[in-house]
């Protein structure tokens, strides 16, 4: 199968276990660029054990855990093969997925036997599990000092009673110590199954040879077919925990983030693709750059050009951020919300929409020059049961009279939290 | 990869590197303004960018780029500086999506390319100097992002053992310059500033993406046809002695401490030496193959992550890495244990070869961004290096263990820096 799109094509097999492969080949480039991606991430943190009907709440942190664990094999770390290979690997945790991802220039059959090799062995000792607490502690400490990770976290924190999406993604110091070897098992065995899982290269490659080769590792590891994972997440009201959240740390001046709860929330495919873009293009139009909001709060020395904002939206949670350093977070504060009550009165601009139409198709062609940028937002899409090929067509379908729409459901002022990081002293 | 770029020289004496390809989905123009680091102008000269960006002549403001650039399927522009060596550098860049993916109109490039001009060389003025609302605007914001260092304790480590080791000669400057030097910059001195930079300062444009050279080449030297006379920008100064090891301490009300170690190598691009450097450097602490990770975090569970990296304009090479307050004489004794080893010889065949292939890898893949492209040839011109990546590359692939033990007796430490708990 294939499918094509601004001089791309993209190749796609499935295999008999289930494993679903994707190449998208780029002939100029020198580089490849693989990432073997399932759908476990940190709010997966209760579940149904297959098979065995167990139902199982485990420590907050351990896909993370379990991603710096699945590095290490019987003969030692799979970081070093990779390395005696001149390949880069790593591997990246978020709040719905676990990546483990290589790149290279002149190995790349190596390398990806390799890591389909070591993504499909689980191998955990005890004492490998204890050493690695050292090593994430110091990772968790390093967050700690994050006055930007702080900001979002106590956002999310704010916006949720008790999706786990509120809890941060690595866990807690005092919470990766309850990780043992027999639950990190047990993770695996649920999560790593193909079926929950994609893989996806891009680069110097012939579809062809990467499926052959794919074809030939899978041929000897016959899975039993697994159901649907049950994955059991409290029930989250539609309203916000707390209107705002502060807390002190070693800044220069303060950090402030402002968020809204979506709660137009359950759906994925097509639907959580329109709904992503409108927003996403909604937010444009209220903040960009372009926006007469981002030039006053500019001249008065209220934000800089590291004022951000975006939009996440998963099938079972869906929040905005806007937000940055400011030296008055309680003006901002009062400002964007003047902002949007003041657009949410007169309606949205048609002319601005379009025009940020456009910039939105040209930073999504312009994004397919990297390697990195296309497999990693095909994953991310993939596991929302998105195509990302889909992306233009969906993009000139969203209506001005959607976006209209959305604007009124969406930024609802009973459901937008604030926080702000404050220095010390 | 042969030598990508066509160097021609404008009538005026800016160089114009351009290569033609259709590998990228976008023509990326880039300009860098060379100026000598120095404590007297460095602050004006970061400040420049900022307020060029703000608006020219027939784009007033910011608001008015910005709508221009998504008319233009969201271009990307932007101005910031750049610190290589003792050597500070003004850049802009503007990035267009390649026409023929948005239905075929190539006006995007004529279109990007006036308003590049209008910004660098017919900026918004009032009276005899900048427009002054847009000087004391940036003025504020420049002071704020100098602050914001702080709030990064990364890479405010990594800065504040630079200044510490390098205290009495430029290169202890921070790129965006100094808060006590703004007061005295007001939109007059400013304006006479960028005339005389503009006058005077050896420029370098790179054209990348599909586009016909030669037209690229009457286009810019149309456009760029004012009157110059270059300086020479004088060489940074890589060999210093070091009497003693410092150690200087910071205490921060923060969760981790942040070890920052500087050393100086004798050695920068241009020397024959170099390619040992970096091969010493991967070993070190370039990647997961090397000596710091292997013995840092995997065997000690010390930090998350501990690695080393090269200025290599200036030749300094900085270990760095995240640890508990406590561990501080351990990892320090680790850290040098694994130089000394270098010294020694103690290479093994695993460390030399991944250390090489790693190398290799990453040259490679440069050549597939754009931006870092751009970035290595600048490195060549700053360094006075003409070479390919390929000619790199065979360069790393002739270093014998012997280079690099010769090369690691040249490292010296300098400088300890830590950040310590309150």
């Amino acid at each position: 199968m294939q499918m094509d799109l601004i001089g791309e094509t993209l190749f796609y097999r499935q295999f008999d276990n289930g494993l679903k492969a994707y190449v998208l080949p780029k002939k100029n480039y020198n580089k490849v660029y693989a990432v073997y991606s399932t759908r476990y991430g940190s709010i997966d943190s209760e579940f149904v054990v297959p098979g065995t009907g167990e139902r199982l709440k485990v420590p907050e942190g351990i896909a993370h855990f379990l991603e710096h664990k699945m590095f290490e094999m019987s003969y030692g770390n799979v970081f070093d093969k990779f390395a005696e290979l001149g390949t880069s690997s790593n591997a990246y945790t978020n709040y719905t997925n676990t990546t483990y991802l290589f790149s290279t220039t002149t190995a790349f059959e190596e390398s990806l036997r390799l890591l389909l090799e070591f993504v499909e062995t689980p191998y955990f000792t005890e004492d490998s599990v204890e050493k690695e607490k050292g090593i994430i502690t110091q990772e968790l400490r390093m967050y700690e000092d994050d006055p930007e990770w702080q900001v979002l976290l106590n956002l999310l924190k704010a916006l949720y009673h008790r999706h786990p999406v509120r809890e941060d993604i690595g866990g807690t110091v005092e919470s990766i110590q309850k990780i043992d070897v027999d639950t990190l098992y047990k993770c695996y065995n649920t999560f790593y199954h193909p079926s929950n899982m994609v893989l996806f290269v891009t680069g110097a490659v012939e579809p062809e040879k990467v499926f052959d080769l794919i074809m030939e590792h899978e041929k000897n590891k016959e899975l039993a077919p697994q159901d649907e994972i049950m994955r059991i997440y409290p029930e989250e009201p539609d309203t916000i925990y707390k209107h705002q959240v502060e807390t002190k740390l070693s800044v220069s001046q303060p950090i402030f983030l402002m968020g809204f709860k979506d709660t137009e929330v359950g759906y994925d495919g097509e639907e959580l693709l329109k709904k992503e873009i409108t927003t996403s293009l909604l937010l444009e139009v209220l903040f960009g750059r372009s926006s007469v909001v981002y030039e006053r709060l500019y001249e008065e020395g209220l934000i800089d050009d590291r004022f951000s904002f975006s939009y996440e939206g998963q099938k079972d949670y869906g929040f905005c951020t806007i937000g940055g350093e400011t030296k008055d977070p309680v003006k901002l504060r009062d400002e964007l919300v003047k902002s949007i009550s003041e657009v949410k009165e007169k309606g949205l601009s048609r002319e601005d929409f379009e025009r940020v139409k456009k910039k939105y198709l040209g930073d999504f062609i312009q994004g397919f020059n990297s390697l990195e940028f296309i497999a990693n937002s095909f994953v991310s899409y993939y596991h929302r049961n998105i195509n990302i090929f889909d992306y233009p067509r969906f993009l000139k379908q969203v209506t001005f009279e959607e976006a209209s729409r959305r604007l009124y459901s969406f930024f609802d002022f009973n459901r937008m939290a604030v926080s702000t990081v404050y220095p010390k002293n | 990869m042969n030598n990508l770029f066509t160097r021609k020289t404008l009538d005026n004496g800016i160089n114009l590197y351009t290569c033609s390809t259709d590998k990228f989905k976008t023509i990326t123009i880039c300009a860098f303004i060379h100026q000598s680091l120095e404590k007297v102008t460095a602050t004006k000269t970061a400040l420049l960018p900022f307020v060029l960006k703000r608006g020219s002549h027939d784009f007033p403001s910011s608001r008015v780029i910005n709508r221009y650039l998504e008319e233009l399927y969201g271009a990307d522009f932007g101005g910031d500086i750049l610190k290589k060596g003792e050597r500070q550098i003004i850049q802009f860049f503007i990035e267009m999506v390649n026409p023929m993916h948005v239905g075929a109109e190539d006006r995007i490039l004529d279109e990007g390319l006036k308003l590049f001009k209008d910004v660098l060389l017919n900026p918004a003025t009032e009276g005899s100097g900048f427009k002054k609302v847009y000087v004391e605007q940036e003025k504020d914001v420049l002071k704020r992002n100098i602050e914001s260092l702080f709030n990064d304790k990364f890479s405010y480590a990594i800065e504040r053992c630079f200044q510490e080791m390098c205290k009495d000669e430029p290169f202890s400057i921070y790129k965006y310059g100094s808060i006590s030097d703004l007061q005295e910059i007001n939109s007059e001195n400013l304006y006479g500033y960028y005339k005389t930079v503009m006058s005077s300062s050896p420029i370098d444009i790179f054209v990348l993406g599909e586009v016909d050279e030669e037209q690229i080449y009457e286009k810019f030297n149309r456009i760029f046809s004012f009157e110059r006379q270059e300086k020479k920008i004088p060489k940074t100064i890589v060999k210093k002695n070091v009497d003693r090891e410092k150690f200087v301490e910071e205490k921060q009300d923060v969760n981790q401490g942040k070890l920052s170690i500087g050393f100086r190598t004798g050695t920068c691009y241009g020397d024959e030496d170099f390619y040992a450097l970096i091969m010493f450097n991967s070993i070190l602490g370039g990647g997961p193959h090397s000596k710091l990770f292997q013995n840092v975090r995997e065997k000690e569970s010390l930090a998350y992550y501990a690695f080393s990296r090269l200025e290599k304009t200036k030749g300094l090479m900085l270990v760095s890495c995240g640890i508990d307050f406590d561990n501080l004489e351990k990892t320090i004794d680790i850290i040098k244990k694994q130089i000394k080893d270098i010294k020694e010889g103690q290479i093994s065949d695993y460390e030399f070869e991944s250390s090489r292939r790693s190398l290799i890898n990453s040259y490679r893949e440069a050549a597939d961004s754009p931006p870092m492209i751009i970035s290595l040839y600048l490195d060549g011109i700053i360094n006075g290096v003409e070479e390919s990546i390929e000619e790199i590359i065979a360069k790393i692939q002739r270093v014998t263990k012997e280079d690099v033990v010769r090369v690691a007796g040249k490292v010296t430490l300098d400088t300890i820096y830590f950040l310590n708990k309150k």
